[in-house]
C-alpha cells in the first residue's frame, strides 16, 4: 500500500465547487423545466442564473489552470486497457480482482474516466453551455443575428444535455466508491492523497 | 441492538417530519363547489339554518378580503361562514378539561375562489379532532362532523338563497348584540 | 419547500398584523397635512376651478332654461366651435369605421350580446347619447343645439338622462324608477349650467360604468366603484393617491376623446409620449407615460421589460377584473326571457349576491367578482359579426374576434372578458336579429313579451323584412381588460403563468419554461436516469454481497 498525491489543492477546490454548482443547477434547472416545485419558479430561475454565472467564472480559472500546468493532458483519451477496465467493472470488482489501472500522479484518471470526462467536456458541456447561453439571452437573439432561433429547440437541447449530465452524475457518484476501498477515491478528492495498491 | 434503536428513532423522526409537513391535510378537508362564492356561502347558511333542531344558529359572515382591500391589496374572494350550536358547545365549555376547545368555536366553514377560477369549501376535520380528545369530545365531534356534511350538501334544484350578512361579534367577546349567538 | 412556505406564512401573518398600524400612521399624517394646508374657501375655489372662467358669474346663464337645447345655445354663444367638434366624434355619431377592416361599427351598427342593438330602441338607448331628441332614424345629426353639453360637463351630479326620454333629462316631475313610488324633481338646468366644469369620473361613468343595462354589467373593469376607488382597486384612480380622472389617460383634443375599443392600441413601442409630439399616436396607453422600460428597481427588471415584447402590461398588472364590491355580468341568455309570474306579471329573481339573475324582460344572467381573465393574442384589430353577416345557428357566433397571433410582431397577449350568451337570430335571413325591446308600442318586447312582433318591428327598423322564423344562437363577445390596474405587488407572479395549467395555458406559439416541455425527451431522460440509478444500486448491491461472502 502506497499513498500518492494526485489532486492538487486547486483541483480539489475546483471539483467540489463545481459539484455544488452542478447539483444546484440540476435542482433549479429541472424545477424551471416544470418537473417539480421546490424553490418556486422565480427563485429557481434566479438561483439557476447565479449558479450558471459562477460556474462560468470557475471554468475560466479551471481552463487557465489546466493550460498553464499542462494537466489538460490527463484528458487525452487512450484505448489502452479500456477493455480491461470494462471487464473489471463487470466482473473483477466483485471478486476483489486487482485494479487493471495503476494510478500515478501523472496518470490520475483510468482509461474509462478519461473517455467519460472527455465526453462531458466535448459533448455535454458544449451543448449545455451554448444552449444555456442562448437561453439566458433569449431576448437578444435579434440583435445577434439569431432571430431565426426558436426557444423551444434551445430549451430542448439544454434539457437533453441536462439529462446526460444527470446520468453522468449518478454514475460518477457511484464509481467514486469503486476505488481501492469504498471511500478511498472520495478521501483522495478531499485530501489529495490516494491509496493505491503496490505494483506487483 | 444500537442499530435497531437508531432505526426506531429515525423512524420516529421521519413520521414527525411527515406530520409537520402534511398534518394540515388531515386536519382540514377541502371540497370543490359547483356554485360561485356567494351562492355557496348562502347555501351553506341555509343548510345551517335547516339544522336548527340541533341547536345551530348563524353567528357571522366574515369577509377577510375586505381587510386586505383596506390595506391596499387584493386577494381572491373568501368568505367565512360561522355558526354555533349550544347543544355541542355547552358540554364542551362546562368541563375544564375541554374548555380549551373553545378555540374551535364558532364552527367555521370557509368558501373561497382559487386561481383556477373555481369555488372551494374548507371544513375542519371535526371527526379526527374529536378522536384526539377522548370519548366525550369524540361523541360530540362525531355529531358535528355529521352536521357539517349536511351543511355542504347542496340541492341544486332549490333556488339560490340570499346571503345573510350578519354583523360579526354576535354574543362573542365583542358583545353588545341582541342575538346571543354562541 | 414547505418549510420555506411556512416561514413565508409566518412573515405574511406578521405583516398582516402590522399592516393596519402602518396604514393608521400614514392616514394620520395625511390628515394633519391637509388641515395645515387648507386655504380660505374663496381662494380655494378660484385656485381649484381649473379654468379662468367661473360660469356661475356669467349673465348669459342667468336664464330660466326650459330645455337642454336652450342651454346648449347659450353655451354655443361663446364656445362657437364646440358643437361642430362634438359632431365629429363617436360620442355623437355612434359610428366608427375601422380603418383596417372598413367595417362600419359603433353603437349605431353593432349588434352585441347584451341589449343587442340600438335600432328601433333609440328612445331608450339615447339616454347615453351626447345629444337631445334621437328617438328614431329621422334624427338630424347636423343640429348644433341638439348637442348635450351638460351630460359630460355637469359637476353637480344632479343631471340625469333617463331611458325613454330620447336623450333628454326630465323637465317635469317624473316617477323613477317606473312604478317605484319615487319621484324625481324637474332638472334645475340653470343651476347645472352655472356649475359646469371639466369632465369627471362621475360624468364619464354615468354611461360607461352602466353599459349593458346596469352598473358593472358590461366591461368588468369599469363600474361605479371607480368613482371613489381605494388603492387596491385602481392604483391610478385611488382617491387618496394619484386620483386620476378618466381624462388623465383619455386625453382629449377638440372634444375627440382618445382611446377606443373599436380599434385599440394593442402594442405601443414608442416610449414616453412627449408633449406636442402626438402625431397620430394614441396617448391612452400604459407606455405613453411609463415608457418602454418601466421595470427598474425590481428583481429581474430587464427580463420583465423584455416580457413586454410578447405580453401586454395589462396581463400581469390587472390580475383580475371586477375587483370592486360589484359583480360583473358574465352570461346573458335571452332565450328564457318572457316567463311571467302566475298572475302574469314581470318576474324578477335575485341571486345570493343580491343581483337580478332572472328578469322576464331579459332572461337569465350570471355574475362574478374577481374574475380571472381569459388571454388572447391581440394586435388591435377587431372583426365584428355585423347585421347581415351569415349566422346559421349551428356554430357559436363570435360577436367580435380579436385578431393577432404569436408570429405577428404587433400582437401581444391580452387579458379579455369573454361574455357569452344566447340571443335571437332570424333563421330565414340567416342574420343576428335586431328586435324591438324598449318602448311603449305594441311591438316592444318589454311591453308584451311577444318575440314575433318584436322581431318584425326591429328588423323593419333596419330595412329588412322578418322571415317569420326566429331562434336563439349562442354568442360570445370579447372585451379588452385595461382599467382597474392593481398595485404593483398584486401583479401576477412568474409561476402563475410558468406552470402547467397556469394563466396562459391556452396561449399557443410561445415556449414557456415551466409550462412547456417535450414529453418524449422528458420520458426518455427520466427512464435512462432511473435505469442508471437501478444499475449502480444493483452493482453496488452485488459488490456488498460478494464482499460479505469473501469474509
Amino acid at each position: 500500500m502506497t499513498r500518492i498525491y494526485v489532486f492538487k489543492r486547486f483541483e480539489r477546490i475546483w471539483h467540489w465547487t463545481q459539484a455544488l454548482l452542478i447539483m444546484t443547477l440540476m435542482l433549479t434547472g429541472f424545477e424551471t423545466h416544470g418537473s417539480y416545485s421546490f424553490f418556486g419558479f422565480e427563485s429557481a430561475v434566479e438561483i439557476h442564473t447565479i449558479a450558471a454565472w459562477s460556474l462560468v467564472a470557475l471554468w475560466v480559472f479551471a481552463i487557465f489552470w489546466h493550460i498553464t500546468t499542462g494537466e489538460w493532458k490527463q484528458y487525452i483519451p487512450t484505448t489502452e486497457k479500456v477493455q480491461a477496465m470494462m471487464s473489471f467493472y463487470l466482473t473483477g470488482i466483485f471478486t476483489n480482482a486487482p485494479h487493471p489501472f495503476h494510478q500515478t500522479t501523472l496518470r490520475k484518471h483510468n482509461p474509462l474516466q478519461r473517455i467519460a470526462y472527455l465526453f462531458v467536456l466535448v459533448v455535454i458541456s458544449p451543448i449545455i453551455w451554448t444552449s444555456g447561453w442562448f437561453y439566458l439571452f433569449y431576448d437578444s437573439w435579434q440583435d445577434w443575428g439569431f432571430g431565426w432561433l426558436n426557444l423551444e429547440y434551445v430549451a430542448l437541447f439544454h434539457v437533453i444535455a441536462a439529462f446526460m449530465m444527470l446520468i453522468f452524475l449518478i454514475a460518477h457518484i457511484y464509481l467514486a466508491t469503486a476505488g481501492h476501498t469504498a471511500t478511498s477515491h472520495i478521501k483522495a478528492m478531499v485530501s489529495g492523497w490516494e491509496e493505491v495498491e503496490d505494483e506487483e | 441492538m444500537m442499530k435497531v434503536i437508531a432505526g426506531f428513532f429515525a423512524g420516529m423522526l421521519f413520521f414527525a417530519v411527515l406530520g409537520w409537513q402534511y398534518g394540515g391535510a388531515f386536519m382540514f378537508n377541502e371540497y370543490e363547489s359547483p356554485f360561485g362564492v356567494e351562492e355557496t356561502a348562502a347555501r351553506i347558511q341555509a343548510n345551517m339554518q335547516s339544522l336548527s333542531e340541533n341547536g345551530w344558529k348563524l353567528s357571522a359572515l366574515r369577509d377577510p378580503g375586505k381587510a386586505v382591500n383596506a390595506a391596499g391589496s387584493n386577494v381572491l374572494p373568501v368568505l367565512l361562514v360561522e355558526a354555533c350550536s349550544t347543544d355541542y358547545s355547552g358540554p364542551l365549555l362546562k368541563d375544564d378539561e375541554t374548555r380549551l376547545l373553545s378555540i374551535l368555536m364558532p364552527c367555521t366553514i370557509t368558501v373561497y375562489k382559487k386561481q383556477d377560477g373555481k369555488t372551494y369549501i374548507a371544513t375542519m376535520n371535526a371527526g379526527l379532532m374529536g378522536k384526539l380528545f377522548g370519548s366525550k369530545v369524540d361523541e360530540i365531534m362525531t355529531k358535528v362532523a355529521a352536521d357539517q356534511k349536511v351543511f355542504i350538501t347542496f340541492d341544486a334544484s332549490k333556488p339560490a338563497p340570499p346571503l345573510i350578512k350578519k354583523r360579526p361579534g354576535g354574543g362573542g367577546a365583542a358583545g353588545g348584540s341582541d342575538d346571543p349567538g354562541c | 419547500m414547505n418549510n420555506t412556505g411556512k416561514n413565508l406564512l409566518r412573515l405574511v401573518m406578521l405583516a398582516a398584523v402590522l399592516l393596519p398600524f402602518t396604514a393608521g400612521v400614514v392616514n394620520a399624517q395625511t390628515t394633519t397635512s391637509e388641515v395645515v394646508e387648507k386655504a380660505p374657501d374663496e381662494v380655494e375655489k378660484s385656485a381649484n376651478i381649473g379654468s379662468t372662467a367661473d360660469h356661475s358669474k356669467f349673465k348669459e346663464l342667468d336664464v330660466d332654461f326650459k330645455s337642454g337645447p336652450e342651454v346648449t345655445e347659450a353655451c354655443l354663444a361663446c364656445h362657437t366651435e364646440a358643437a361642430k367638434q362634438v359632431h365629429n366624434t363617436k360620442h355623437w355619431t355612434w359610428e366608427f369605421i375601422n380603418p383596417e377592416t372598413k367595417q362600419r361599427l359603433g353603437k349605431k351598427n353593432v349588434i352585441n350580446n347584451f341589449c343587442t342593438a340600438t335600432s328601433s330602441n333609440q328612445e331608450f338607448c339615447s339616454a347615453c347619447h351626447v345629444g337631445y331628441g334621437w328617438k328614431d332614424d329621422k334624427f338630424d345629426f347636423s343640429q348644433e343645439s341638439a348637442v348635450d353639453c351638460l351630460v359630460c360637463h355637469d359637476t353637480t351630479g344632479k343631471y340625469k338622462k333617463l331611458p325613454g326620454l330620447s336623450g333628454h333629462p326630465n323637465y317635469k316631475t317624473m316617477e323613477w324608477p317606473p312604478k317605484s313610488g319615487k319621484f324625481r324633481e324637474p332638472t334645475d338646468l340653470t343651476k347645472i349650467a352655472k356649475n359646469i366644469g371639466k369632465t369627471s369620473r362621475e360624468t364619464c361613468g354615468a354611461c360607461h360604468f352602466y353599459g349593458g343595462g346596469g352598473n358593472a354589467v358590461k366591461h368588468g373593469d369599469l363600474d361605479s366603484s371607480l368613482n371613489n376607488p381605494q388603492r387596491y382597486l385602481d392604483i391610478h384612480m385611488e382617491s387618496d393617491g394619484l386620483n386620476f380622472s378618466c381624462g388623465k389617460c383619455h386625453e382629449s383634443n377638440s372634444h375627440e376623446v382618445s382611446g377606443s375599443r373599436y380599434a385599440p392600441t394593442a402594442t405601443d413601442q414608442e416610449g414616453v409620449l412627449i408633449r406636442g409630439n402626438n402625431g397620430d399616436r394614441n396617448p391612452t396607453t400604459c407606455r405613453a407615460c411609463h415608457g418602454n422600460a418601466p421595470h427598474k428597481s425590481v428583481e429581474q427588471a430587464e427580463r420583465l421589460n423584455h416580457h413586454a415584447n410578447k405580453v401586454a402590461c395589462q396581463t400581469c398588472h390587472i390580475p383580475e377584473y371586477a375587483r370592486g364590491p360589484l359583480a360583473t355580468k358574465m352570461t346573458w341568455d335571452w332565450s328564457t326571457a318572457g316567463k311571467l309570474t302566475e298572475d302574469g306579471k314581470r318576474l324578477l329573481v335575485r341571486g345570493s349576491h343580491g343581483r337580478v339573475i332572472y328578469d322576464s324582460k331579459k332572461g337569465d344572467f350570471t355574475y362574478d367578482r374577481y374574475v380571472i381573465p381569459e388571454y388572447v393574442w391581440f394586435n388591435g384589430n377587431v372583426k365584428y359579426t355585423l347585421f347581415g353577416d351569415k349566422v346559421d345557428g349551428q356554430n357559436k357566433v363570435k360577436i367580435n374576434e380579436f385578431l393577432g397571433g404569436p408570429d405577428d410582431p404587433e400582437s401581444r397577449i391580452w387579458p379579455v372578458k369573454k361574455f357569452t350568451g344566447k340571443q335571437p337570430y332570424d333563421v330565414g335571413n340567416q342574420t343576428l336579429a335586431v328586435f324591438h325591446t324598449a318602448g311603449k308600442s305594441e311591438a316592444s318586447f318589454w311591453t308584451n313579451y311577444d318575440w314575433e312582433k318584436s322581431m318584425e318591428a326591429g328588423m323593419a327598423s333596419v330595412g329588412v323584412e322578418y322571415s317569420g322564423e326566429m331562434d336563439f344562437v349562442e354568442t360570445e363577445m370579447s372585451w379588452p381588460i385595461t382599467h382597474m390596474v392593481a398595485p404593483k405587488e398584486d401583479a401576477l407572479t412568474c409561476a402563475q403563468c410558468h406552470r402547467e395549467n397556469g394563466r396562459l395555458q391556452n396561449i399557443s406559439g410561445v415556449y414557456m419554461p415551466g409550462r412547456d416541455n417535450t414529453p418524449v425527451v422528458d420520458k426518455i431522460g427520466w427512464i435512462l436516469a432511473l435505469l442508471t440509478l437501478i444499475g449502480v444500486v444493483a452493482h453496488g448491491g452485488i459488490r456488498i454481497v460478494m464482499h460479505k461472502r469473501r469474509q
